[in-house]
């Protein structure tokens, strides 16, 4: 260990309109050195991966790396300064080979006749050095659409080492891998730390966390709350320092739920995503589903609403099992959905505020298919006031609308075609506390009204306020199914993020 | 953190909101811009272009924008639902030289001949639509696909020659009047109503601009996307074949080389029409205005003696300027 920490960051600031998503940051790690990052959604964490890597700068706070003070401002820069970041997105191009995606934009070049050609074997050569070093035995010819998922994310790794950094940034690595594959990954991070390589590994697993870590860092609301060695963090320490003392009592009051059973799950499967996934909702339920990212929220409301299909297991609505579920078909038995993209698959943003409330009930508006004007006014302008959507009016564009009020008109579509089951993903996402807060009154006064509602969210803590009953999703499996006002914050977190429950059939 | 990235976002989005108004109102100036350029345009050449006011170059003016114009009604419902159909000028060739071998070579009689060659069309439209849908290729590959072998198609039929077709019953569809106007005129005029009122009254013109708008949430809304789409597809071809069916009439033969660059008089009409390239935006009413736009500006250069080429070079001005007009209006994809 030298004398300078490779990385020094203090006081790291950094504003979002209605956050302080940093809030006086200090970070320091030393070469080779793994360091562990974890806390909640929405502790920072993200936000200071994002500064370092250049993807966004802090407002105010002091960089020093190697002792020497530096701005990042672009992603250029970060690389330049030794930082490679690996992120759970992955950014290779499909079409082009394993080593093309090493050195992309880099690639070694060659004159031919006067012009400057890439070196193919060059290209290869280098990548094939690359690979080595990591001691992964892949084909750097090999196209990379063919490779599957953990291979991928190999080469996405081997692309950041390219760039000779000091510091590699992980963020989430194993969220997409099996288990076999984890232990590869965490073999070579442990291998390029020896090799003097500091690393920063965000992760929610952890039961990982001892086998790679030398030291953890936790964020909380914007803040580091502290820096312990590895061999101090139990996990229940860790989740009291993730938490804090803030967490309040899930205020859901506890209802009898109606024990007829509006939609049955059974033994859903779908490869890497969903295990044996079973469950009832009742009337007038609301049913809450928590999990980490990758546990199988989306994809099991997706799976319901026949997005995706199924390897294996039935849905039936209101006792009838639906054979091959799609959208039409569950909109017809009363199923509704509110994705979790808001933008890009809940709202036609050009259309009108009256055309969205209407699309998914055109036929309560027409006769004979000819929609009634009149008629889709009065429906949608009904809604408007009863779910107090705030708009200049009913002919404005979807798009100009604030993001709370966007979701209001997601669900308010659903409400007009008279669902009785609406599955909702992450439904306050992107909105502020004022929309949130009157997401939850309204989740509860379908509730009231006999609607099922599925409410999937990455945040606990409102899964809880919420929902009647909580399902906890870990890995594809469901690990607990329990009334929620029998667990907290932190047991649940704790079911989320075990390793020894719900292991995926393999 | 992603959620307050979100955040930020959507604030943005918020400070577009009164930036969403002005947009729209800008839409509409660029409608009555239209408008107000066609007004212009027609004071213009009433002062300048000598006979341009007459009752007879008048209709046919009419008449001459009726062909084109018919499919600019399909060619808009296309583009708001995000798609293109580039094979309609195939389409009107493949129709004009069908009709010209059943009715010469085979001998039939007009209406079965008219009938099978509407048919064909909207079958072809239907199966390009279904190739579009069932393997997702882009509208615009799997047209212009059908744009060479439907033209080639038509050559094979008739041997590259013109098939003369004499019945004066059949010639009213194309050159006979109803009350002194121009019978595909009435039938473009129709069109337009028909599908201005298909477009903004009916479950169908709403699906369409959904799809267009954003085809993932309506697909999540229940709305059968790809019906919508193989539909817009069977469209274009019905109305390239009714416009393939006029214009043989008016040209009295059977001929495998007509319609060749209609697919982007038609797209041109509609675009300067103000119907957004990226769909979900667009109306008949622009159509209307765009196709009367192009028709106007050709006949009047005609009339000044403006070189032909050169009337290209100002179509194809118009063009940019239009389409020029609508990126200004659109929001930044980053918005």
């Amino acid at each position: 260990m030298s004398g300078v920490p490779i990385l020094k960051a203090e006081q790291m600031r950094k504003h979002y309109p209605g956050v302080q998503a940093l809030d006086g940051v200090d970070f320091e790690l030393w070469p080779g050195e793994v360091r562990a990052l974890i806390g909640k959604n929405g502790a920072g964490k993200s936000t200071f991966v994002k500064i370092l890597s250049g993807a966004t700068h802090a407002d105010s706070g002091t960089l020093a790396i190697e002792g020497k003070p530096s701005v990042i401002r672009t992603p250029h820069d970060a690389f330049a300064s030794g930082i490679a970041t690996v992120y759970q997105e992955m950014s290779l191009v499909m079409g082009l080979t394993v080593a093309e995606n090493i050195l992309l934009g880099r690639w070694p070049r060659r004159s031919r006749l006067g012009v400057q050609v890439i070196d193919k074997p060059g290209t290869v050569e280098a990548a094939g050095q690359a690979l080595e070093m990591m001691g992964v035995k892949l084909n750097p010819r090999e196209i990379v659409r063919r490779l599957s998922v953990p291979e991928r994310q190999m080469v996405e790794i081997a692309k950041a080492l390219a760039f000779k950094p000091k510091v590699l940034i992980l963020d989430e690595p194993t969220s997409s891998l099996p288990a076999h594959e984890v232990d590869a990954l965490l073999a070579l991070v442990r291998r390029l730390a020896e090799r003097g390589v500091a690393v920063i590994y965000v992760s929610h697993r952890l039961q990982e966390l001892p086998r790679v870590a030398d030291s953890l860092t936790v964020f909380r609301d914007g803040r580091q709350v502290g820096t312990v060695p590895i061999r101090e963090a139990s996990p229940e320490r860790i989740v009291q320092m993730m938490i804090g003392g803030e967490w309040k009592k899930s205020r859901a009051a506890a209802r009898q739920a109606s024990s007829r059973v509006r939609l049955a799950v059974r033994g859903l499967e779908r490869r890497h995503h969903l295990h044996g996934v079973s469950f009832d909702l009742h009337e007038g339920e609301v049913l809450g589903i928590a999990g980490l990212l990758g546990s199988g929220r989306t994809e099991l409301l997706r799976a319901i609403f026949g997005l995706d299909s199924l390897d294996a297991g039935t849905i039936s609505v209101d006792g009838k099992q639906v054979s091959r579920p799609t959208p039409m078909r569950m909109k017809a038995l009363g199923v509704g959905m509110t994705p979790e993209d808001r933008k890009g698959q809940g709202l036609v943003s050009v259309l009108s505020v009256a055309k969205n409330l209407t699309l998914s009930c055109l036929d309560r508006v027409s006769r004979n298919s000819v929609i009634s004007l009149r008629a889709e006014r009065a429906l949608a302008g009904t809604m408007v006031e009863a779910l107090s959507i705030r708009t200049p009016g009913l002919a404005v564009q979807a798009r100009a609308l604030s993001g709370g009020n966007q979701q209001k008109l997601v669900i308010g579509k659903w409400l007009n075609s008279q669902v009785k089951v609406l599955l909702m993903d992450e439904p306050t996402r992107g909105i502020d506390i004022e929309a949130k807060n009157q997401v939850y009154e309204l989740v509860r006064s379908l509730a009231s009204r006999g609607i099922s509602v599925i409410f999937v969210s990455s945040e606990i803590d409102e899964v809880l306020e919420v929902s009647d009953r909580v399902l906890v999703l870990n890995r594809g499996s469901i690990a607990a199914d329990v009334p929620s006002s029998e667990v907290d914050l932190e047991k649940v977190l704790g079911i989320a993020m075990s390793t020894e429950e719900g292991q995926p059939k393999e | 953190m992603k959620t307050q990235q979100r955040e930020a976002a959507s604030v943005t989005r918020t400070a577009a909101g009164a930036d969403g108004r002005v947009r729209g109102f800008r839409g509409f100036l660029g409608r009555s811009g239209l408008l107000g350029a066609l007004i212009l345009l027609f004071a213009i050449l009433a002062i300048v272009a000598p006979n341009f006011l007459s009752a007879r170059n008048m209709f046919n003016v009419l008449r001459q924008v009726s062909f084109v114009g018919i499919i600019a009604c399909g060619m808009t419902m296309a583009l708001i639902g995000a798609e293109v159909d580039l094979s309609v000028g195939s389409v009107v060739a493949l129709t004009s030289a069908l009709l010209g071998v059943l009715c010469v070579k085979l001998g039939w009689p007009i209406i079965p001949a008219i009938v099978v060659c509407l048919v064909e069309a909207t079958l072809v439209g239907l199966f390009a639509g279904f190739i579009r849908v069932r393997w997702d290729i882009p509208g615009l590959i799997v047209t212009i696909a059908m744009m060479l072998s439907l033209r080639g198609m038509a050559f094979v039929l008739t041997n590259a020659f013109p098939i003369p077709i004499t019945n004066d019953a059949f010639g009213f569809l194309g050159g006979g009047y109803i009350v002194g106007i121009p019978f595909p005129a009435i039938v473009f005029l129709t069109t337009m109503a028909l599908f201005g009122f298909i477009s903004t009254r009916t479950v169908y013109g709403r699906s369409v601009y959904a799809v267009g708008g954003n085809s993932e949430a309506t697909r999540l809304s229940g709305i059968p996307v790809t019906r919508v789409r193989i539909t817009i597809f069977g469209t274009t071809g019905l109305l390239a074949a009714i416009s393939g069916v006029l214009l043989t009439s008016r040209l009295s033969s059977g001929y495998a080389g007509v319609g060749v660059g209609w697919e982007f008089d038609t797209i041109s009409a509609v675009i300067i029409g103000g119907t957004s390239l990226f769909g979900g935006e667009g109306s008949m009413f622009g159509t209307l205005l765009g196709v009367l736009f192009i028709g106007l500006l050709g006949n009047g250069m005609v009339l000044l003696g403006v070189n032909p080429y050169l009337q290209d070079v100002a179509r194809g001005v118009i063009i940019l300027a239009a389409v020029l007009l609508s990126a200004f209006q659109r929001p930044k994809a980053s918005a």
